[in-house]
């Protein structure tokens, strides 16, 4: 705004109303989608949430304390004692890095920020950018208006939510803005065909390859769309370069990641992608060939052209069936099968399919997510094949495709969030589109309009903003006398309808934000009848106990899912943690779990643990301890050692799971169950229950009488949540171990003490009694007598 | 005068070196006098012994938290009760605590005596049985067979316990005993001859015995986890002077005569080693370093070449010797060892020098020297190794080569390209229009 003029102008000038306005609503929606993650940090405080951003954080923490190069070669020696990891080459970077940068940039501003205040805020920092990649991809694929309305979506649906909270700092966070903001770039560079765009798009492919696995995802669904294209003859110069460029780049740039290394040429996860290149390639050269064969007929060519296509494609096809076979290019991983076939992993990968958020989803968590996007949705997608174009077929495709993975796993929610929230603000942009427009014929009134109402000037064909909730437009106009025109009265209804929908999204999210999503798990907060408020500190209690109290060096052996907090928080060497990239090694410490405490002994001996942490819930109810998650410890133990643990020992014969006086004697008698229960027995928590009364299974426990031979009690929570024992050396000295024999074949000399406080006298059977003034009488007495026999 | 104190004061800095303070419990004092040479022998060789009878009333291991005593011979086989504050647990603890034991019964045996020999894993018989063998007994016993001839064959094969094999047996009467097979710790230090067994000797043998065969054990040894030495003895008399200088010839015929017994050679030797007189090793100064490198690195990185050494050194007569053994094995363990490799001797030290695997990880240098008749010496030093950095692989190989002319010739080409492209650019416009 240069001078006073220029400001005229753009006062008058809609465009510029226009930009102000969009500008403004996706402020509005970049600081909703911010502030509407803050709940856990306004209710607890700034804290780094669950399990995997305890060890993003911890690794963040190494890389701005020692810089990249330091952080790229670090070998973890804490983690998978005594096997180690190297964090450098197992990690997708992206995450750590950007938040080193940010904390770089902003400690070269003096702006002095500590590194876990930006790991806090990073997830809501890029929730904003999120809902603007959003905007920009639906600007693409339709109308300004939807995009707008996409962005507001993207901002305060619950599906992204869930993942993106203030202090959970884990790659999706990042990576959604990523994958959104790639198929944006994918979709512009579809449309324009140029290399630069589709430069940009595999620079963004490349950064999503550092923040996350699911950039695997992308590299699918684009060959996808250009395959599809290709089959619905949409094939151009435009994709060809599109893809071509955007294919070498992103193929040589994902390499440089180095956990994702060869894996690009060397899995069948990336072969699609090298399969529509070739493919590409063989089509763009019979196309060149067309043109200079001119000396066929048109049919001929057709069907010569049909045929070589599809020979080509076959070969493709064949040669990666062939390099599969051969063992140049690996199978398909597991995670990959059981996106295939949900009951692979329950067999194959009993650790994948431990996980919960590897569950498949069930219908009322779609509604839960996405609410009443997750009805409008198929409108989007229905709009946008009536209206198919090139880049409609891509975000038909991703929408097909990712309701899929969602309803496989409950995890991949995530990705399909962005695409319902496009195709939803499509959908309601269509909607008001048609309700809201005033179809008077714009010949008649057009002046006295613009100056009524500012907002009813921008209602071109593919430019309205709606996403003003509440704002309901005046319909002054009577309807026209055209065939589509509706009835006053019928529009101002629908809009009322459809604006008091959104009203309740909006309140639907905030509550599913405020009470699911906001929790950061590793501290919890109860609720007493009058509402006021209990924190259980316990985890952290437990952990400071650990770093406050054992040896720097001391190795603690737990389930693998508190192996990232043990490490960030107590600093303590782990057996196993949340990367579980070593299933034997799991297997172990899940044998040590549910063998007896003996055989763990032998098992934690080898692994030289000095400690042992286990989660009990059954003082507070809490639900997600130990001994519910015990089944799938027997489970991965049983899929490496099936001769010594089995699950069927651990069911009553009638195959219930019962911690109580029917469970299975292996159970009861089972290291962790030992663990869980020492001295629970003894505890009365309430006068309507027995003691030993476990209220997360609400049965009174089977076993009320457990000591240990092996290992001592160490330090028990507050509230018994985290129990820590130490595991004791070996013994000294091996005793008997059977009682000493006695028969009755002869009498014994019968004893009983005389000792008392006074008389500390001991007492030998055969006392020598000396009788003064004599000689001992006999020298040849039997030695043996000696003792007892001089007289 | 201060010489006199000089000398005082070496004399006891041998005394604690060479012995020790040790304590004597006796079922009567007439035991101090029948068993004299052995309790000579020890007093000669530095040992501080303080004679009391079992039932003293003012017993005492401890006091305020410190062991009075760093030996205990226990010669008190018909003890129900022993006096004071001792009992078994404080036995035990004196175990526990590095003390060292001999006990010696005999068919009198007390419950005291058989619960602390049931706490080291060795079970006694009951009273009044004795170990009996009607083939291998002597002239002189009394016709129940119970003064056996154990020859030495059935010693356990360790100079550092039963000293030099001598051909005389060894005169024994007494309670046998049995220890668990699998049990680690305990060791047999002699047995009885596979026709002995033990049983009451006056009455008819009714149950199956006790101990049969080699199973009878007549010495046995204990070294505890802590290297506490116990040796239980069945019998009380094989320390005594009678036996010490008995003629002995077993009761059959053709049998050799011995004019002299192996019980004296045999009891000093044990009562060498198990008050540690002999076979006491200790692990000094572990170095471990980089070939060619004098400090140990932060993280070694696999397929390096590293040196270990570590001090090993012998109690012999009261001072610390370089230990001399070629047996000594260094092991680099991660779960399973991955090295494991015999160590030289280098002045004093024991040296190995290898190449690290190709597997990176947390890793112990482990020596676990654990030889029969030695103190157990456990040494672990965990290091890390990592894998290459960025910058450790090899920077230009042979298989690179084709991509490296590829972009190269890449470059070149491009470059060809512009300049051509840029030569007949009119002729192209012309072409295209």
């Amino acid at each position: 705004m240069a001078g006073e003029s220029n400001i005229r102008t753009a006062l008058s000038n809609p465009a510029g109303w226009q930009s102000l306005l969009s500008f403004s609503i996706l402020a509005l929606a970049y600081l909703a989608a911010f502030s509407s993650r803050l709940f856990a940090v306004i209710r607890f405080e700034s804290i780094i949430h669950e399990f995997d951003p305890w060890f993003n954080y911890r690794s963040t923490h190494h890389l701005v304390n020692y810089g990249f190069y330091n952080f790229l070669n670090w070998f973890d020696e804490r983690a998978w004692y005594p096997l180690g990891r190297i964090v450098g080459g197992t990690v997708y970077p992206g995450l750590m890095v950007t938040a080193g940068t940010i904390h770089w940039l902003l400690n070269s501003l003096h702006i002095t920020v500590h590194i876990r205040d930006v790991c806090v805020f990073l997830a809501p920092t890029f929730s904003g950018l999120t809902s603007i990649a959003t905007y920009l991809l639906t600007k693409e694929l339709w109308s300004q208006g939807a995009g707008l309305l996409a962005a507001c979506f993207i901002a305060i649906v619950p599906g992204y939510i869930s993942r993106s909270v203030a202090g959970s700092y884990d790659n999706e966070g990042i990576a959604i803005f990523a994958l959104l903001f790639t198929y944006f770039l994918w979709v512009k560079s579809v449309k324009t065909g140029s290399i630069f765009w589709a430069g940009c798009t595999a620079l963004a492919y490349f950064y999503m390859v550092s923040a996350w696995g699911g950039y695997v995802y992308i590299i699918n669904l684009i060959p996808l769309h250009v395959f599809v294209l290709l089959l619905m003859g949409r094939f151009s110069y435009r994709i060809f370069v599109a893809y071509c460029a955007f294919f070498i780049l992103g193929l040589l740039l994902s390499m440089q990641i180095p956990f994702v290394g060869f894996q690009p040429i060397r899995t069948s996860e990336h072969m699609a992608s090298a399969g529509v290149f070739a493919l590409l390639i063989a089509y763009g050269f019979l196309k060149y060939l067309h043109t200079h064969l001119s000396s066929l007929t048109k049919s001929e060519m057709r069907s010569l052209f049909f045929f070589a296509v599809a020979a080509s494609a076959a070969a493709v096809l064949m040669a990666v069936v062939y390099l599969t076979y051969a063992g140049y290019v690996a199978p398909w991983s597991g995670r990959f099968y059981s996106l295939y076939d949900t009951g692979y992993a329950k067999i194959h990968i009993p650790i994948i399919a431990s996980v919960s958020e590897h569950q498949p989803t069930t219908w009322v968590s779609f509604f839960f997510d996405l609410h009443v996007l997750v009805c409008t949705f198929p409108a989007g997608v229905w709009f946008c094949i009536k209206k198919i174009n090139d880049e409609r077929v891509f975000i038909v495709l991703y929408a097909i495709s990712a309701s899929y993975f969602a309803g496989v796993m409950v995890r991949l929610m995530l990705t399909l969030t962005p695409v319902v929230c496009i195709l939803s603000a499509i959908a309601f942009s269509n909607v008001l589109e048609r309700y809201l427009v005033d179809d008077t014929p714009k010949v008649h009134h057009i002046e006295d309009e613009s100056e009524d109402d500012e907002e009813g000037d921008k209602r071109n064909k593919s430019k309205d903003l709606y996403d003003k909730a509440g704002k309901v437009r005046k319909i002054r106009h009577e309807p026209s006398g055209e065939p589509e025109s509706l009835g006053g009265n019928v529009k101002t209804i629908v809009v009322m309808a459809v604006m008091m929908i959104l009203m309740m999204f909006a309140v639907h999210c905030t509550w599913v934000t405020s009470n699911a999503y906001s929790s950061p798990s590793v501290v919890l907060a109860s609720y007493n009848h009058d509402g006021s408020r209990n924190i259980l500190d316990d985890f952290r209690e437990a952990y400071y106990w650990l770093r406050q109290n054992t040896d720097d060096h001391s190795r603690v052996m737990s389930w693998w899912d508190y192996g990232y907090q043990i490490a960030g928080m107590a600093n303590r060497t782990t057996l196993v943690d949340n990367n579980t990239w070593n299933n034997s090694h799991i297997a172990l410490v899940g044998k040590a779990m549910s063998s007896n405490e003996t055989r763990a002994y032998e098992i934690m001996k080898a692994l030289d643990v000095d400690y042992v942490l286990v989660i009990f819930g059954g003082v507070i109810g809490y639900s997600g301890d130990d001994i519910n998650k015990f089944l799938w410890m027997v489970r991965i133990a049983e899929g490496e050692h099936p001769k010594e643990i089995r699950e069927g020992d651990y069911f009553t014969p009638q195959g219930e799971f019962r911690v109580d006086k029917a469970g299975s004697k292996t159970l009861l008698n089972c290291l962790m169950y030992k663990l869980c229960y020492y001295r629970f027995g003894e505890m009365q928590l309430d006068f309507r229950t027995p003691p030993g009364f476990d209220r997360t299974r609400n049965v009174e426990i089977g076993n009320k009488d457990i000591s240990f031979q092996h290992l001592e009690e160490a330090y028990t929570t507050e509230h018994w949540l985290v129990r820590i024992y130490k595991v004791k050396k070996q013994d000294n000295r091996v005793r008997l171990d059977h009682t000493v024999r006695k028969t009755d074949i002869k009498p014994k000399t019968k004893f009983t003490s005389r000792k008392s406080g006074k008389r500390k006298r001991g007492f030998i059977k055969n006392k020598m009694l000396i009788k003064k003034g004599k000689r001992p009488s006999s020298k040849n007495k039997k030695p043996s007598r000696k003792t007892s026999s001089k007289k | 005068m201060a010489s006199r104190v000089l000398i005082v004061l070496l004399a006891a800095l041998v005394g604690v070196h060479a012995g020790g303070r040790t304590l004597v419990l006796l079922d009567n004092l007439a035991i101090k006098e029948s068993h004299s040479v052995f309790f000579k022998s020890l007093a000669d060789r530095g040992f501080d012994l303080t004679f009391k009878t079992a039932d003293d009333s003012s017993l005492a291991l401890i006091k305020y938290g410190e062991f009075l005593f760093e030996h205990l011979i226990i010669f008190a086989p018909s003890v129900e009760e022993f006096g004071g504050n001792l009992d078994t647990s404080a036995l035990t603890e004196f175990i526990d605590g590095g003390g060292n034991i001999l006990v010696a019964a005999s068919s009198e045996i007390g419950e005291p005596i058989r619960e602390l020999a049931s706490e080291c894993g060795v079970e006694f018989d009951e009273e009044k049985t004795a170990v009996i063998d009607h083939l291998n007994y002597d002239l002189a016993d009394e016709g129940q067979h119970t003064l056996i001839v154990a020859d030495p064959e059935n010693l356990i094969d360790v100079k550092n316990i039963v000293g030099t094999k001598r051909d005389a047996p060894i005169l024994f009467r007494g309670v046998g005993m049995v220890a668990d097979t699998d049990n680690p710790l305990v060791l047999d230090v002699l047995t009885g001859s596979s026709t002995s067994y033990s049983f009451y000797p006056d009455e008819k043998v009714s149950e199956y015995p006790h101990a049969v065969g080699k199973n009878t054990l007549l010495v046995a040894a204990l070294q505890a986890r802590n290297n506490a030495r116990v040796v239980f003895t069945g019998s009380l008399e094989l320390f005594s002077d009678q036996f010490f200088t008995a003629a002995v010839q077993k009761a059959i015929a053709g049998a050799q005569k011995h004019d002299k017994s192996g019980n004296e050679a045999f009891a000093l030797a044990l009562s060498r080693w198990v008050f540690k007189e002999e076979g006491v090793l200790r692990g000094g100064v572990v170095k471990h370093h980089r070939k060619g490198e004098q400090e140990p690195p932060t993280a070694y990185t696999v397929m390096e070449e590293v040196v270990y050494s570590i001090v090993i050194e012998q109690l012999v007569n009261g001072k610390w010797v370089p230990f001399d053994a070629n047996d000594v094995q260094l092991e680099f363990v991660r779960i399973d060892p991955f090295v494991r490799t015999t160590m030289q001797r280098k002045g004093g030290k024991f040296v190995a020098e290898f190449k690290l695997p190709d597997v990176y990880g947390v890793f112990q240098y482990r020596v676990d020297y654990n030889r029969l008749g030695y103190t157990h010496l456990f040494s672990t030093t965990q290091v890390s190794v990592r894998p290459f950095t960025h910058t450790q692989y090899e920077r230009f190989i042979a298989a690179a080569y084709p991509y490296y002319a590829s972009a190269f010739s890449m470059m070149f080409g491009l470059f060809v390209f512009s300049l051509v492209f840029l030569h007949h650019r009119e002729d192209t416009k012309e072409k295209t229009e």
